[in-house]
């Protein structure tokens, strides 16, 4: 299947001379879901950012949704973010003092496409009947979920989560999970989740644990205590 | 425990106090000058004669009158932008309140701080009011409007005095804008720092019932004398700035829709200025002042010139239009200062709408249709204070209906204040747009 996601050899180096990531290769089919897993400090949130067009590599190349990111300009590269990537962050970063809706179709009215009507993707995230409330009034979780919304209005090739579990407990948590599983299995989408939580990494197909910014896992992701395992051998050893 | 708070309140956003010090630093001046004014034209060494020339012509009257507006200038725009910045602060003072701090305790902290900003504006300001006090009153002796014996004196009582109105004014704008946050119970104090804040319960219908007062005394001052409509144009005038103060919200969430007329960004503006309409109304009542008080002034004269053919003495010209200089500066200085706070305030936001799709560009022009939406209503919510206070005037004295505006100064005021509008906006849009935006949701 060609994939809608592909790093090749991609390096981050900052201006300190630090490098975040060294050579990662990483190719993402449609409808896949993938949770990068790594220590403090591994590369994995520059590995979501150098792959969504949010920071540009210092070496190597990124293709999302069949488009060379590499040598776009910003705003080229803006269009391509608005047209075919959606995000959730743990903070939510939604505009709070707005309401439900005008967050959640912020991206169609910014140009993007209209993939799917506002009243669909809120059935979807199970808030049906919340359109016109602010959502400062709404709790983390509502939050969490009206930002999953605001990612699929416009029927996007990938996904990016970071940390989408961060702030929320196991219960709510795992109902933002289920979305973004339901988010590749029914629309097709392939998600790219950051995440530091072994349970939230349960619900993906495919694992990929950083090390110092090299790939030291890709792989079918085991259960949630496996994960754990091989997470507490990584560390140890960048430790 | 209350400085600590204030260190917190500066650090996060120095410029919320940049708005604040200046209009005072401002106010500071005037009230210097007004009171260096009336020390010089009481000091001076004239004759009888001389003096009761002054007194008959209402030269001698011509500081206590500058005086008394700074006063009522520096009350409601030192007050508003106080405000805006302590409304500004509302997350930080919830999470002040819920880690121990009584409401008692929290309004001092605020109190505190709305003082520790009036010292050194006042400072600065002083100097600032004696300089253009000795320019003034060498202007009044240059174009003869008093005898050539009045030179410049500094009144003794410039210093408390000029201090009394900085510390009094934003002390008063602070802590009605501290009753909010200060009240609240701490846990909804978090959750309400969040929200949109109250809904103008008491401000919109006290805001409609001045203006109603307002544009009734109007109507009432037309069909009397002309003497009459013009001791009562003050109190038109009055009433109506306090009133399109009091409704700055509403106005702007009136105006907002007329936006969406310009297409995809302007929907996205819209939606924003109703949701700020709240912060943006402090730098609306500033413009719409400076709008009305320049609009009044320019317009009066103008049609006595028109109806009457009789051209203004250069003198009297002088000093209506330095005086209107001086004050509609004043208010534009104030209205771009709280613009700036509230734009510098939504970095984030504005990193979200770039993270959702908007380039830079077109982050831009939304900010810019949000710029449009406050020009258009202060020019508006100006023409018609203007319009309310001098159309009495002008059917009692001139017997007529019809104000004559002249272009260039038509022209003017649009472009003036659009340019002040955007600079208070877009100009720090764009210097925060530069920065990746990833790094500001981090």
């Amino acid at each position: 299947m060609e994939s809608v996601l592909s790093l090749v050899s991609v390096s981050r180096r900052y201006r300190r001379g630090v490098l975040a990531l060294r050579d990662v290769s990483l190719e993402v089919p449609a409808g896949q879901f993938v949770a990068v897993m790594g220590a403090t400090g591994s590369g994995k949130s520059t590995l979501l950012h150098c792959a969504a067009g949010l920071d540009r590599p210092t070496g190597g190349r990124v293709r999302l949704a069949g488009h060379d990111l590499t040598g776009m300009r910003e705003s080229a590269r803006t269009r391509l973010r608005r047209d075919h990537a959606g995000f959730v962050f743990q903070a939510y970063n939604l505009l709070s003092e707005l309401t439900v809706r005008q967050n959640v179709t912020l991206p169609v009215r910014l140009g993007g496409p209209r993939g799917r009507t506002v009243d669909e993707v809120l059935d979807q995230v199970g808030l049906a009947g919340f359109a016109k409330r602010p959502v400062g009034e709404l709790s983390g979780g509502q939050r969490q979920r009206v930002a999953i919304a605001r990612a699929l209005i416009t029927s996007p090739s990938v996904v990016f989560a970071d940390e989408p579990t961060g702030a929320l407990d196991p219960t709510t948590g795992g109902r933002v999970l289920a979305l973004l599983r339901a988010a590749a299995d029914r629309d097709g989408a392939a998600v790219l989740m950051v995440t530091h939580d072994p349970a939230a990494a349960a619900w993906s197909d495919r694992l990929v644990l950083l090390r110092e910014g090299v790939i030291a896992y890709d792989g079918p992701a085991p259960r949630a205590d496996e994960i754990a395992d091989r997470l507490r051998g990584v560390s140890a050893v960048a430790a | 425990m209350n400085s600590g708070m204030i260190r917190q309140a500066v650090r996060r956003n120095p410029w919320a106090f940049l708005g604040p010090a200046t209009t005072q630093a401002l106010a500071a001046a005037l009230v210097t000058v007004g009171l260096c004014a009336m020390a010089s034209l009481d000091g001076a060494p004239l004759t009888v004669a001389q003096r009761a020339r002054m007194v008959e012509d209402g030269s001698t009257d011509a500081g206590l009158l500058f005086l008394i507006s700074s006063i009522y200038l520096s009350v409601l725009i030192v007050g508003v932008t106080m405000g805006t910045a302590i409304g500004d602060q509302a997350r930080d003072l919830a999470l002040f309140r819920t880690v121990g701090a009584t409401p008692a305790r929290t309004r001092r902290a605020i109190a505190l701080q709305a003082g520790l900003v009036a010292v050194p504006a006042t400072l600065a300001g002083v100097p600032l009011g004696l300089l253009g006090g000795a320019a003034w009153v060498h202007g009044l002796v240059g174009h003869g409007i008093v005898p050539a014996e009045v030179t410049f004196r500094v009144h003794g009582g410039v210093l408390p005095i000029a201090f009394a109105v900085t510390v009094g004014t934003s002390l008063l704008g602070a802590l009605i804008a501290a009753i909010r946050p200060s009240r609240l119970r701490p846990a909804m104090a978090l959750a309400e720092a969040a929200v949109a804040r109250g809904r103008g319960r008491v401000r919109t219908p006290l805001g409609l019932l001045l203006v109603a007062g307002g544009s009734t005394l109007s109507v009432v001052l037309s069909g009397l004398d002309a003497e009459t409509a013009d001791n009562g144009g003050l109190l038109v005038m009055l009433s109506m700035c306090f009133g399109t103060g009091l409704l700055g919200p509403v106005l702007l969430r009136v105006a907002a829709p007329v936006a969406r007329l310009i297409g995809p960004a302007g929907r996205v503006a819209a939606d924003n200025v109703v949701a700020r309409s709240r912060s943006l109304s402090g730098a609306l009542v500033p413009l719409t002042l400076a709008v009305g008080f320049a609009a009044f002034t320019i317009v009066i004269g103008a049609t006595t010139e028109h109806v009457t053919g009789v051209a203004m003495g250069g003198a009297d010209k002088w000093l209506t239009y330095s005086g209107t200089g001086v004050y509609s500066a004043f208010a534009a200085v104030a209205g771009v200062n709280t613009l700036i706070t509230v734009m510098r305030a939504r970095g984030r936001d504005l990193a979200v709408m770039r993270l959702v799709g908007a380039t830079q560009g077109h982050t831009l022009t939304v900010v810019i249709c949000e710029a449009l939406v406050v020009t258009a209503t202060a020019l508006v919510a100006g023409a018609a204070v203007a319009a309310a206070t001098l159309l009495p005037l002008l059917h009692t004295a001139l017997g007529t209906w019809v104000p004559w505006v002249p272009l260039p100064f038509l022209i003017g005021v649009v472009v003036g204040t659009a340019a002040l509008v955007l600079a208070g906006l877009a100009l720090p849009a764009a210097v925060m747009l530069r920065r990746p935006p990833i790094e500001v949701i981090r």
